[in-house]
């Protein structure tokens, strides 16, 4: 059966640093896989190469069997990305931002894509708001329709959690949850070990640009995959 | 398959329209550049009234290099600040993971950019009248030389900031950077465009500024697609 995501012997170098050094894993439709990992263990570098906006120095990656040029940009209607940055314009409204990238991905019949993905993430009611003056959860939840107005296979979240608040990151977490629906695959990358491993299918855990650690998520407790983690970043420390 | 070339010709003059569209917008909100760029030049207007001793210059000739060079400093001023709104919130990281090719991305920015510097011309040509008295032409060829010479010149400068804007804001040095690459790469363009416009004001006969008009016109061309060919090095990782 052909993988839905396949990453093949990623690398990226930064000068002297491997960011990312020789990433091998392969996902189906519909799973979700979190990455977990320190602070600098090249999990941004790592989504930046799925999503296509930076190309590895070596290594392939394969959507349906098929290698993603980074260069041909029509790949990108795949991948949709999510990060901290919300990469939405402040001045514009949310439904301005949405309209733009509708534009930008050419989309047929945007108009009842926007209000639908608005209607799905709960943002109606701040449709015609400038989006520097909502709050940091109406943010991220725009962020996330724009990455879904295109209808991507692939969804990559690059810890969409920071900045949100308890409910706000509830909320967010039921949204990504209802996002598995079998179709897509998605890559979460975040700091919350709770949320990730609730949401996950399998997990990795990712130190100086290497996975030293996959796995399924089942059964897999919170307070022992957090020992487990902080072992193993000692392990590698020392 | 010709109404398939023509549906892809209108294709991407709409995604180009879009992207100029929005920076057109985001600009009007704010004002900010635009604002900046007319203050400087009403400023440096009122300082060359000021600093020129009119009894010994005759004003009227040395009023086209003043007009292109405030043209020049104010585009510097304003135009090397088209990426700024971009990071904010890692915007254009969003749109270069659209599937839109990257010289889309440039060429809606030079016409936005285009749009913004023509307007702040025009406010430097109203600004300069009043001062300097200067003569405008008095026939209908001798407006549309002057406004062909205007906008292919602010074009070829737009093209080249447009991409060395993106340049520094890429670089440690950030926008200092700028004047020192374009300075040199304007040189062809004000020969010609102050020549031009020169004779125009001159009420020269348009055989004589012809000449000017096809070197603008090459240039523009040149520049245009270097911009859109090397955008991509400006840009991405």
């Amino acid at each position: 059966m052909t993988s839905r995501l396949e990453a093949k012997g990623l690398v990226r170098r930064f000068s002297r640093l491997r960011a990312v050094d020789g990433i091998t894993f392969d996902l189906q439709a519909g799973e979700l896989l979190t990455i977990f990992g320190p602070n600098g263990a090249g999990k941004t570098t790592l989504l930046n190469i799925l999503a296509g906006v930076m190309c590895p120095d070596e290594g392939q990656v394969l959507l349906d069997g098929n290698v993603v040029v980074g260069s041909e940009r029509q790949w990108r209607k795949e991948f949709g990305l999510v990060t901290h940055q919300t990469m939405l314009y402040d001045r514009l409204t949310a439904v301005e931002n949405l309209s733009f990238y509708s534009k930008l991905f050419n989309l047929e019949d945007s108009e009842r894509r926007i209000w639908d993905a608005m209607e799905d993430l709960e943002v109606k009611e701040v449709a015609n708001q400038p989006v520097g003056s909502l709050s940091r959860g109406f943010q991220q939840r725009i962020a996330l329709a724009r990455a879904l107005l295109h209808d991507p296979k692939i969804l990559l979240l690059d810890e969409p959690y920071i900045g949100l608040d308890l409910y706000a990151s509830r909320l967010l977490r039921d949204l990504i949850n209802q996002l598995k629906d079998g179709e897509r695959t998605v890559v979460l990358v975040t700091h919350n070990f709770g949320q990730g491993l609730e949401l996950a299918d399998r997990i990795a855990i990712q130190v100086s640009g290497q996975f030293i650690f996959t796995g399924s998520s089942d059964g897999v407790e919170l307070t022992e995959f957090e020992e487990f983690y902080c072992r193993k970043i000692e392990e590698l420390r020392s | 398959m010709q109404e398939d070339r023509g549906t892809q010709v209108l294709n991407y003059i709409a995604l180009v329209w879009t992207v100029a569209r929005k920076d057109l917008v985001l600009e009007l909100r704010t004002l900010e550049r635009l604002i900046a760029m007319g203050a400087f030049a009403v400023l440096i207007g009122v300082l060359f009234q000021f600093s020129i001793d009119t009894s010994l210059i005759r004003v009227q000739t040395i009023a086209p290099s003043l007009i292109w060079m405030t043209t020049v400093f104010a585009g510097i001023l304003g135009l090397g600040r088209t990426y700024i709104i971009e990071n904010e919130n890692k915007a254009l990281a969003g749109v270069l993971q659209s599937p839109v090719a990257l010289d889309v991305i440039y060429l809606g920015k030079v016409v936005s950019n285009f749009i913004l510097l023509l307007s702040v011309v025009t406010l430097i040509l109203i600004v300069f009248s009043l001062f300097f008295n200067l003569s405008f032409p008095i026939e209908i060829k001798g407006w549309l030389s002057l406004a062909g010479v205007f906008s292919l010149g602010v074009l070829c400068f737009v093209s080249i900031m447009t991409l060395l804007s993106a340049v520094a804001v890429n670089n440690t040095m950030g926008e200092s950077i700028i004047p020192v690459l374009v300075f040199p790469l304007l040189v062809p363009v004000m020969i010609h465009a102050v020549t031009a416009t020169n004779r125009i004001f001159a009420n020269r006969p348009f055989v004589e500024i012809e000449g000017n008009l096809r070197m603008l016109v090459a240039m523009v061309l040149i520049f245009l697609m270097l911009g859109a060919s090397l955008f991509r090095f400006a840009i991405e990782d």
